[in-house]
C-alpha cells in the first residue's frame, strides 16, 4: 500500500495521469495535430520523457 | 474610550493603562458571529464545485469559469481561517457544529485539510518569524519579486518547504493528522487523472489545477509573506505589520490589517480595519510598524 501511495505521488505518476492526456488535448485543441493517435504518441513522449526526467532529478526544473 | 486613544492622551498614560485601553478596544470587536464569512465559506466552496459540472454541459464557457476558479480558490483559504481561531463558535457553543463545517468545507478547493491548517497556524501564532518553528516561515524572502521566483522554483523542485506542515505535526505530536492531508491528496490526484483520461483535462487543468497555484501562491503573499515581512523580529508588536497594499484593502483579502489579527486572533477579519482605527495611537506607541496604513 505504502509503494502504491508513493508512486501516486510521483512526478511519473503525475505525467502519466495528468500532463499526457493534458498535452495531447491541447494539440488537438489548438489544431497543432489532426490525428487522435499523432496527439497521443506526442503526449506520451513529451509528458513521460519530462516525468521521468522530474523523477530522476526529483526537480521538474534541471536545477535543483 | 475614543477620547482616550488620541496620541496625546495616549503618551500621558503608564504602559499597564495602556494594556488595559488595548484589550478594552479589542473585546468590543470580539465575540461577533461573523455571518459574512459563514455564507462566503459555503457558497464560494458551492460556486467551485458548481463550475464543473457548468462546464462539462457546456453551460459555461471554460474561458470565462477558469478566473472565476481561480478567484474562488484565493478566497476558500479566509472563511477557514476564522474557524481555526474558533471565531464563529468556540468549543461547546451551540454553533460549533458550523464553525467546524466552515473550516471543512471553505478549504476544499485548495485540497487543504482543516485540522492540519488549524494544528500548523497555531504554531505559527506561537511563533511567528521563527526560522525554525514556524511553518510558514519558509515563503519569505528579501523582496516580492523574489518571494515569486521563491515559490515557483520550490514547487518545480519539492523543496523541504512542501513538508514543513508534516514536520511540525511531527514536532507537535500530531502527526496523525498527515492522515487528513493524504487523503484529500489522494482524492484530488485521482479527480485529476479521471478527468484527464476521460477527455476533460483541459477542464481539470484550467478549473482546478492550475487555479489552485495560482491562488496558493496569492494567499502565501498576503497572508504570509506581505504582513511579515521582513520577518526578522519575533515579539507580540513586532512580527507582524501593517502595510498599505497597492491593490486596496479587498483584493489584499483584508491583510493589510492583519497586525490586529496577531494581537487579537479572536477578532473576525471584517472588524479588523475598524479594531486597527481605534487602536492605532496605541500600537504607534507600542512601537508597531504600521507602514503608510
Amino acid at each position: 500500500m505504502q509503494q502504491v501511495i508513493k508512486f501516486l505521488f510521483s512526478p511519473l505518476a503525475f505525467a502519466v495521469g495528468f500532463l499526457w492526456p493534458l498535452f495531447s488535448q491541447i494539440l488537438l485543441a489548438s489544431q497543432t495535430v489532426e490525428s487522435n493517435g499523432l496527439a497521443i504518441s506526442i503526449g506520451a513522449v513529451v509528458a513521460i520523457g519530462w516525468g521521468l526526467m522530474a523523477q530522476v532529478r526529483g526537480s521538474w526544473i534541471w536545477i535543483k | 474610550m475614543d477620547q482616550v486613544t488620541h496620541q496625546q492622551d495616549i503618551n500621558t498614560l503608564s504602559d499597564a493603562q495602556i494594556d488595559v485601553i488595548e484589550r478594552q478596544i479589542a473585546n468590543k470587536y470580539m465575540r461577533i458571529v461573523p455571518w459574512g464569512a459563514v455564507a462566503w465559506g459555503i457558497g464560494n466552496c458551492l460556486v467551485f464545485f458548481s463550475l464543473f459540472p457548468l462546464v462539462m454541459m457546456d453551460l459555461l464557457p471554460l474561458w470565462l469559469a477558469s478566473p472565476i476558479a481561480t478567484i474562488s480558490i484565493a478566497l476558500s483559504y479566509l472563511p477557514s481561517h476564522e474557524a481555526q481561531h474558533n471565531i464563529i463558535a468556540g468549543r461547546g457553543k451551540p454553533l460549533r457544529w458550523l464553525n467546524e463545517l466552515v473550516g471543512h468545507m471553505s478549504t476544499l478547493p485548495l485540497v487543504l485539510p482543516y485540522r492540519v491548517l488549524r494544528a500548523t497556524h497555531m504554531e505559527h501564532h506561537a511563533h511567528t518569524n521563527d526560522s525554525e518553528l514556524d511553518p510558514d516561515f519558509g515563503v519569505h524572502a528579501p523582496s516580492d519579486k523574489d518571494f515569486l521566483i521563491k515559490t515557483i522554483r520550490d514547487r518545480l523542485t519539492g523543496s523541504e518547504r512542501d513538508d514543513s506542515y508534516g514536520r511540525t505535526l511531527d514536532r507537535i505530536g500530531q502527526s496523525a493528522l498527515m492522515l487528513d492531508a493524504l487523503i484529500y491528496n489522494t482524492i484530488y490526484l485521482i479527480i485529476l487523472f479521471t478527468l484527464a483520461w476521460s477527455g476533460y483535462a483541459l477542464e481539470a487543468a484550467l478549473l482546478w489545477w492550475l487555479p489552485k497555484h495560482i491562488a496558493m501562491t496569492y494567499i502565501s503573499y498576503y497572508l504570509s509573506w506581505a504582513p511579515h515581512h521582513p520577518a526578522e523580529e519575533q515579539g507580540r508588536y513586532r512580527d507582524t505589520r501593517a502595510f498599505k497594499s497597492k491593490l486596496g484593502n479587498a483584493l489584499s483579502m483584508g491583510m493589510q490589517y492583519h497586525i490586529i489579527h496577531h494581537l487579537y486572533p479572536r477578532i473576525p477579519l471584517a472588524k479588523t480595519p475598524a479594531a486597527y482605527r481605534e487602536m492605532k495611537p496605541i500600537l504607534e506607541r507600542k512601537g508597531c510598524d504600521l507602514g503608510a496604513l
